[in-house]
């Protein structure tokens, strides 16, 4: 916690495996705030496509509530964009928190892709713009706290660039042709976290939910999935965080063989039960992010946040974005809820 | 080589829909039109019993998104054939209209469109929005069309907090039309909390309670 400075020390010794003498909370995954954002006077739609906006957003996360890291970009539509994709970013000039979508795929057929990879993806899209705001980041913030990005993974991507009905079925029907077009994705993935550790990111999480066991099959996971997320996990530097919301149950020791450092689940996993199927793996989460962190009280928070603690995980983590107008006192809250139980669950 | 009865026929368009095999629920749906069976009959008892089946198997974890998917193209294959053949009588004139679509902000619309399959199955008139839509277009449309029935759906928590602002706004203008919510995010009690008549879990089950949300409103008429 910013209270006792370490936060940054905390979560990168966990990350690479050492001994950490508390729990922490933070998230590899964009977690910005309302309350940040009137903190500097912005309103959502500009945080996407401004550098400075985009840090400052992220930090305020972090300085408001001792949250602890501060996390660079927020939307899923960046790599898409680096590929051709265009991406709606609602900005009506209002104040309505809309997250930017892809509006114009690549195609509407798996078969019709045609993957124009950019010679330099530092210049693709908002790359370049990512990685300023990492950098911004680290300059304003990287001596106190723990600094993430984060991409899709080949899966979800592939997901983003063509219809999501002809993906699916073709992951069934057609799965070679599927299976060429992940492995290009993830090449196109590594090439792309390499650019984020080099602005300065010190961990990279990896978001595969679209292979969550709520659309997909374990066996689809194990077949189409995972030796994809294996590719990039072997091609990037660690600290890594592999995260899938939804039912991961039954993928979750899968998730521990993808080579990722660290997993990151939801509120419908059962963490007490991944801890016993994976004693000894960093296991990241699973705070639900609206039933609880939004509809509910300081009271119901702490009582949640402890109930979390006690299933076991390496660090508590939102299950999924954390929705930008939760309320600030759940927010403190649920790091008031930490400083309390967060040392003694290590003990 | 006999014709096939009726049972048969229904049996092979259930199963071709369970099975995904296009090509056998096409094969049985021609033979419906051509014996003069009644092609209601076969739409609801095979074609829609088998996406019931398809439902069950998919809740119970055996089917999956892909395989629902699969299951959907052969139910519409047959359709296509039979819907032309349905007879225009009393009993099943329009069960009413509703307007359908994902919220703004959502483009996830596969769950969406299993829910208008199974409306149009039975005999609703649906105005589908598509995905995206902007909140304000539901209400216009549920008064362009005056729809009975409106139906919102969201695959993610962070686009289904849209779904309050439309309840409330269609309620200002209509006090009348039943609101239905869906989608992975979505609870019996979050759609309890933010005042729609009617959740659901799937797709199925949506039109389970869009017959039962129509039969209340027939009843304030009344």
């Amino acid at each position: 916690m910013t209270s006792d400075g370490n936060s940054r020390q905390v979560v990168l010794d966990l990350l690479n495996h050492k001994t950490v003498d508390r729990i922490p909370c933070f998230s590899g995954i964009g977690n910005v705030t309302t309350s940040g954002l009137d903190q500097y006077g912005y309103r959502f739609p500009e945080i996407h496509v401004d550098a400075e906006k985009m840090a400052n957003s992220a930090l305020a996360t972090f300085e408001q509530f001792g949250f602890e890291s501060v996390v660079v970009p927020f939307d899923m539509g960046v790599e898409a964009e680096a590929l051709g994709c265009t991406v709606k970013y609602y900005d009506d000039g209002s104040h309505r928190v809309l997250y930017p979508t892809i509006s114009g795929k690549l195609s509407d057929k798996v078969s019709d892709i045609n993957l124009n990879v950019p010679a330099d993806f530092s210049q693709a899209g908002r790359l370049p713009l990512v990685m300023e705001a990492i950098r911004k980041a680290k300059a304003k913030a990287g001596d106190r706290a723990a600094i993430g990005s984060w991409v899709l993974g080949p899966f979800t991507l592939a997901g983003q660039l063509t219809d999501l009905n002809d993906l699916l079925k073709n992951s069934f029907k057609k799965p070679e042709m599927v299976n060429n077009l992940l492995a290009q994705l993830a090449d196109v993935l590594v090439q792309i976290i390499n650019l984020y550790k080099e602005a300065g990111a010190d961990f990279i999480t990896v978001r595969e939910m679209g292979a969550t066991s709520d659309v997909v099959s374990p066996r689809m996971f194990e077949s189409l999935v995972l030796p994809h997320l294996r590719r990039v996990f072997a091609a990037v530097p660690s600290p890594t965080v592999l995260h899938i919301c939804g039912d991961t149950n039954k993928i979750v020791e899968m998730m521990a063989q993808s080579g990722a450092d660290a997993l990151s689940v939801d509120q419908k996993n059962d963490l007490a039960a991944s801890r016993a199927k994976l004693p000894e793996a960093l296991l990241f989460g699973n705070i639900d992010p609206y039933n609880l962190l939004v509809q509910g009280t300081p009271e119901t928070v702490e009582a949640g946040i402890h109930t979390i603690i006690d299933n076991g995980p390496s660090a508590v983590w939102p299950g999924c974005d954390i929705w930008p107008e939760v309320p600030p006192e759940n927010m403190k809250a649920l790091m008031a809820t930490m400083e309390k139980y967060g040392a003694e669950a290590k003990g | 080589m006999t014709a096939q009865t009726r049972d048969e026929l229904i049996e092979q368009l259930k199963q071709g829909v369970v099975e995904f095999d296009e090509d056998s629920v096409v094969e049985a749906a021609e033979s419906v039109v051509e014996s003069e069976y009644d092609a209601y009959d076969a739409v609801m008892h095979g074609l829609a019993e088998g996406m019931n089946m398809v439902g069950e198997l998919f809740t119970n974890g055996t089917y999956f998104v892909p395989e629902v998917l699969m299951s959907a193209d052969a139910l519409y294959a047959g359709l296509d054939i039979l819907r032309p053949h349905v007879a225009l009588d009393e009993s099943r004139q329009i069960k009413g209209s509703v307007v359908i679509g994902t919220v703004e902000g959502d483009v996830h619309d596969i769950g969406k469109n299993l829910v208008k399959m199974m409306f149009e199955i039975a005999g609703f008139t649906v105005y589908d929005l598509g995905k995206d839509v902007p909140l304000d277009k539901f209400v216009e449309e549920q008064l362009r069309t005056d729809s009975e029935i409106v139906c919102l759906s969201a695959m993610m928590t962070t686009t289904m907090v849209g779904m309050p602002i439309v309840i409330q706004k269609i309620r200002e203008k209509n006090p009348n039309v039943r609101i239905m919510i869906g989608g992975a995010p979505v609870s019996a009690d979050i759609a309890d909390k933010w005042g729609a008549d009617g959740f659901a879990e799937n797709a199925p089950n949506a039109l389970e309670e869009a017959l039962r949300m129509v039969g209340t409103l027939k009843d304030l008429q009344a």
